[in-house]
């Protein structure tokens, strides 16, 4: 295996220039003030100042946080019974399943969003549906309802994908042995099933959990633009007031958050209590 | 004998071929001896051009255009900035002021560009480049309030002006445009200032005009999306480009458009050429032909914008012209209260991160 050491070195590289580099850069843009060149460099925390000293940002940081538990809560609620019933299937059924639910992945995520605009909006597809029926119509783009549906729509894929993997590949014998012992179906999925495969959810809630707490795109197509998350204010320091330092500092303050998020979720995991009786 | 004849009909065919191709305009050959490049690579805004400018184009002057779209001019600025080369560039007024102090910019010869003659009179002498050695008009316009004037009174509208959008009469029926800039100069005007203002108690009252809005009238805050919504009548009042706003009123009968008395943004957007450009010479000949009659209609008719050529200008808004009866389409001209907006970063800073501000702010 030696000899193929050397051949890490390109991917170290690789990593080192798209992943670590721009990383950095952020701290660094973070950490000082606008407007210096290379040879002057000034640090400043003045940028984190400026946003844990006004309410209006830390009510918008509280807003994208319940948001994103939000979804990832009914991801799970609605996600876990849907991989359950696939991996009750046959194994060809499985493929079937697991590709109708990739498939919508493979259609760019903003054209699927935009696609709920058309079907949400005021005269949209569900409004005139319901209209001859003398129901509505019903307000439902520019509300949480409307970003909430979103955001799940488009991250519960990773959801069942994930809960979906632990739960195959789940040693059946274990059911069998609590059947053996006298469990009915609702205690062996109880004590068996579920802890068996938390450790699916948990990465399940990872993956949903993230690209929610940091998306700006679907808040601004089905929120509009007044529905303001911290992704939004991230994007409009970039792009409109041209203020890098701070958006910096605000990313990376959701970089720590999100951190901290994972180092719980990994705590979880490990813990031997979580995990099912392994012992 | 046969072969005599097979040759004769291949040679025949030959040169029907070759004719065809020369019938068509430039050839590629052509177009690298002139130009010392064949390609042409122009950044445009998204949605604005006419079906057939870039193909036309490059069948007259056997040249290959590589078109990129933007979405907002600090979305164009941050990739120039970023390295990446054009030849052409269609930004707004503020922004070329911006790349003109910048050194982003080359001179442009108006030599090679005769059709600025046709110039309208609506986009010359415009204050970031009064003799155009760095721009040439595409399109201009202003922005004004888009109504449906069935459910709104029209003399509402033209007593208010931008203070309709306090009317809380029509609360929950509102677009506003989503950018800091657009917004408090609805604000600035509203409130009889100049939309460059730099006094502070004046930017703190459009903050409480803004605030005041967003708490008491359920706005939606949109850009592109504006178009869609007021054209299938989502809501009565939108604040909206006249551009846009003339597709709107074409669409939707029950629209119309109103230009406030308080004065309004009189904006322009203008063909430049980056100091990087690679094919300067292909780049005047598009900004010339971008300027002929037949290019600038064809855009004109087709995107619902000003044209800078006072001739299809006077053709669309003529009578029999397609614009005739839009209201929208014609920017108003000389108005004294009508203002050009202005590069100013630490404004543009400070207004910024008042808006998103009004936006977070939940009443």
């Amino acid at each position: 295996m030696k000899q193929f050491r050397n051949m890490v070195y390109p991917y170290v590289a690789w990593i080192a220039v798209m992943i670590v580099a721009p990383m950095l850069m952020i701290v660094l843009y973070a950490f000082t003030t606008a407007g210096n060149d290379v040879t002057t460099i000034r640090f400043t925390l003045d940028n984190f100042a400026r946003f844990f000293s006004d309410q209006v940002f830390l009510d918008v940081l509280w807003r994208s946080l319940f948001i994103a538990v939000i979804t990832t809560i009914i991801c799970v609620l609605v996600g876990y019974p849907i991989a359950y019933a696939i991996a009750q299937r046959s194994e060809k059924s499985n493929m079937f399943w697991v590709l109708v639910i990739t498939m919508p992945t493979w259609i760019n995520m903003m054209v699927r969003t935009y696609a709920w605009v058309g079907i949400l909006q005021d005269g949209g597809l569900i409004n005139s549906l319901l209209g001859p029926f003398g129901i509505g119509p019903f307000k439902m783009m520019y509300t949480t309802f409307a970003v909430v549906l979103g955001m799940v729509y488009n991250f519960i894929p990773f959801m069942i994908l994930q809960i979906h993997t632990s739960l195959t590949k789940m040693d059946k014998s274990y059911l069998e042995a609590a059947a053996d012992l006298g469990a009915n179906k609702v205690q062996s999925f109880l004590r068996v099933t579920l802890p068996l495969s938390l450790p699916g959810v948990l990465s399940g809630i990872t993956l949903v959990f993230l690209p929610a707490v940091s998306s700006f795109f679907i808040p601004k197509l089905l929120g509009g633009g007044q529905y303001v998350l911290i992704g939004n204010v991230i994007e409009t320091q970039f792009l409109t007031s041209g203020d890098w330092n701070f958006g910096s500092a605000i990313s990376l303050i959701m970089a720590v958050i999100i951190m901290i998020s994972m180092y719980i979720t990994r705590k979880v995991d490990t813990d031997p209590a979580a995990r099912g009786k392994e012992d | 004998m046969k072969k005599l004849i097979a040759m004769m009909l291949a040679g025949a065919m030959l040169f029907a071929a070759t004719g065809c191709s020369s019938d068509n305009g430039g050839s590629t050959e052509d177009a690298v001896a002139k130009y010392g490049s064949d390609t042409l690579k122009l950044y445009n805004w998204g949605e604005y051009m006419g079906e057939n400018l870039i193909s036309d184009f490059e069948k007259e002057f056997g040249v290959k255009v590589i078109v990129e779209y933007f979405d907002s001019n600090e979305m164009m600025y941050t990739k120039l900035q970023g390295g990446d080369s054009y030849d052409v560039l269609v930004p707004s007024d503020y922004m070329i002021e911006r790349l003109i102090s910048e050194g982003m910019l080359q001179e442009l010869d108006l030599s090679k560009i005769p059709n600025i003659a046709n110039l309208a009179e609506g986009v010359k002498n415009l204050p970031y480049d009064p003799d155009n050695t760095y721009s040439v008009p595409y399109f201009w316009g202003n922005v004004g309030i888009v109504y449906n004037h069935n459910n709104v009174d029209p003399a509402d509208v033209e007593a208010e002006g931008w203070n309709i959008l306090k009317d809380t009469k029509y609360a929950g029926h509102i677009y506003m445009y989503d950018s800091e800039r657009d917004a408090f100069m609805t604000a600035f005007k509203a409130l009889g200032y100049s939309m460059n203002t730099e006094n502070e108690d004046e930017i703190q009252a459009a903050y409480e005009w803004l605030l005041e809005m967003n708490n008491t009238m359920e706005p939606v805050y949109v850009t592109d999306e504006v178009i869609d919504g007021m054209a299938n009548g989502n809501k009565d009042i939108a604040v909206m480009y006249s551009g846009d706003a003339a597709y709107v009123l074409d669409t939707n009968e029950d629209m119309s458009y109103w230009m406030p008395t308080e004065g309004t943004n009189l904006w322009s957007d203008a063909m430049v050429i980056p100091a990087n450009a690679e094919n300067p010479a292909l780049a005047h000949e598009f900004i010339n032909y971008v300027l002929s009659y037949d290019a600038s209609y064809g855009n004109s008719e087709y995107v619902g914008y000003a044209s800078s050529n006072q001739e299809v200008l006077d053709t669309l808004s003529g009578e029999g012209g397609y614009y005739e009866n839009n209201e929208a389409y014609l920017p108003r001209s000389g108005y004294e209260k009508d203002e050009v907006f202005h590069d100013n970063q630490t404004l543009k800073k400070i207004l910024s991160e008042l808006w998103i501000k009004v936006k977070a702010s939940k009443a």
